[in-house]
């Protein structure tokens, strides 16, 4: 479990002071997998390196497994550290070392006898799929390969937690798909806490439980990833969820809202969870005597729940309609009329 | 040809001498103070404001004398040392005051080549601030290093040449006593052609071993 309390970071440069950190509260439960997302400088890796004191908090606590680290001395600090795997946008691997001995360097540090270095590296390379790969140096592999170096050798310590900063950002779409099934199974598979800072959208919604979307060095929305993506609050967090999921109307549809005069309602409906099994078009269209007329929308899955957000054009006498809205609405789906010259 | 085959055997050994010599020395005071201006610097691992600016102007302050005028500078030190102010030994002595700061440098340069992420994922696994030097930054910087200090070496050479002028003896002190001052020509080319050959071989002495560390 990492908990942040009254985190504040503030760097000194000359006589200006920048406040990288303002004030900073989250829990990160064990087993959770914890998505940090923001723009850049908002704080995400400040944040994340006072979580093994890379960076020390100026004001306010960073407690690990309910421990505050910071009052710790430096040899007991460095044994939290391998407690703490961290991976890194750029891999930081040794280039001038094996696979093999970038892998066994934890263990090196921690004077491993040599045949349980030599196992447990071999387990770790089958762990992350690159048995065969042991002798070659880090400039021979790709980035998604060097990505699997860097997490084997982050778990090679066994840790509790894993800091993932930025792990997905140098690598394609597809690499990067592959190494969040991999840090998935690291999660699911040996039950380590994930704590990951990123500004892709797309990252958090694919692995994460939870998000806090940081700005400014304050934590700006926090919740459950289904919660913060099906109803966002802050304009700041609408922006990062339209990055993976536009519900923005396409041009031509704003065209045709705009000549039909309120004379065919158009509905923004969103459904969640169970109502996405129930056929309520069509329930609708029969007992109240509508058509009704789908113009855009889309459906996907958040943490395992799946998620639809539909533009529906009600055709039919408004009593009908407004009949059929509280019918809509009673069975928890969420309905309001798209606004003719809004979006 | 006013000299013969063992004089230039002897002068040839000399230089030799007080190269090797000189730079094993050198190596010994530049490889700490280059760990050190590097561990010490802002934001570094042991960082010291104190120790890193006394050793910076230092060694700025050695590196600005120049050779000639260090190597007299400094006898009163060398007579404490060897014992003598004249001769191939006491030529050791100004060589490593000279090489061991320049070395220092070298040293900080390839070490700062080294990428902070590195020594970022090395703290983050829990190495302490000597294994971080000589597990990490060392190792990653050591193709660097061995061609840094070539031309460490490469500038001893050429330093150790006007040891002449305490007696120290040598191929340089060769071609100015024969080749120059006595105008004989053959001297001052064979000399001359014989450091040609050293450096170019310990240049590509460097390079070789230089791509041999890249990986280890």
């Amino acid at each position: 479990m990492i908990q942040f309390e009254a985190v504040k970071k503030t760097y000194v440069s000359g006589k200006q002071q920048v406040h990288a950190l303002n004030g900073i509260d989250l829990t990160v439960e064990t087993g959770e997998i914890y998505g940090v997302i923001g723009f850049s400088g908002a704080g995400k890796s400040s944040l994340i390196r006072t979580v093994n004191l890379l960076e020390r908090p100026s004001t306010g606590r960073v407690l690990i497994h309910g421990e505050d680290i910071s009052t710790l001395s430096a040899r007991k600090i460095r044994d939290t550290r391998k407690d703490i795997g961290m991976i890194f946008q750029h891999f930081n691997l040794l280039n001038s070392k094996t696979v093999h001995h970038n892998i066994a360097m934890p263990l090196i540090l921690a004077k491993t006898p040599k045949a349980e270095i030599d196992r447990k590296v071999a387990e770790l390379l089958e762990f992350v799929g690159l048995a065969d790969q042991a002798k070659k140096y880090p400039d021979q592999l790709s980035g998604g390969q060097k990505q699997r170096i860097g997490i084997a050798r982050a778990l090679a310590t066994n840790p509790s937690i894993l800091l993932c900063d930025e792990a997905t950002s140098a690598l394609d779409p597809q690499t990067t798909q592959s190494i969040l099934d991999l840090l998935r199974r690291i999660n699911q598979e040996y039950n380590i806490t994930i704590l990951l800072i990123t500004h892709e959208m797309g990252v958090i919604r694919e692995i994460c439980d939870k998000v806090a979307v940081l700005e400014e060095g304050r934590v700006i929305e926090q919740g459950s990833v289904f919660e913060v993506f099906s109803n966002p609050q802050h304009a700041t967090t609408k922006r990062f969820v339209r990055s993976v999921m536009n519900d923005e109307l396409p041009d031509s549809l704003l065209e045709q809202i705009r000549h039909n005069d309120g004379t065919r309602p158009i509905y923004r409906v969103q459904f969640t969870g169970n109502s996405v099994g129930q056929p309520f078009m069509s329930r609708v269209s029969r007992e109240f005597q509508l058509d009704l007329n789908v113009l855009f929308g889309n459906i996907t899955e958040l943490q395992g729940i799946p998620y639809g957000n539909l533009i529906v054009e009600f055709d039919g006498a408004h009593a009908e309609i407004d009949r059929a809205l509280a019918s809509i609405r009673n069975d928890n789906i969420q309905v309001e009329e798209v606004q003719q010259h809004a979006g | 040809m006013q000299v013969d085959q063992s004089q230039i055997l002897e002068a040839l050994w000399e230089t030799l001498y007080m190269t090797g010599a000189s730079f094993v020395f050198s190596l010994f005071i530049g490889l700490p103070l280059g760990i050190l201006l590097v561990v010490t610097r802002k934001g570094h691992l042991l960082e010291n404001e104190a120790v890193f600016n006394v050793l910076n102007i230092v060694i700025n302050i050695f590196r600005s004398v120049p050779f000639i005028i260090l190597m007299v500078a400094i006898i009163p030190l060398t007579r404490i040392i060897v014992g003598t102010s004249i001769g191939t030994a006491a030529a050791i002595v100004p060589l490593v005051f000279y090489a061991g700061p320049y070395i220092a440098r070298l040293i900080e340069n390839s070490l700062l080549e080294v990428d902070k992420g590195v020594i970022e994922a090395a703290q983050a696994m829990g190495a302490s601030p000597g294994q971080i030097i000589f597990r990490f930054l060392i190792p990653e910087a050591l193709s660097s290093l061995v061609l840094a200090l070539t031309i460490a070496i490469v500038g001893l050479i050429g330093a150790s040449a006007m040891a002449g002028a305490i007696g120290g003896g040598g191929l340089g002190d060769l071609a100015i006593t024969y080749g120059y001052q006595r105008f004989d020509t053959l001297v001052m080319l064979l000399t001359v052609a014989i450091l040609v050959v050293l450096v170019q071989g310990v240049q590509s002495l460097g390079n070789l071993m230089s791509r041999r560390v890249r990986r280890s």
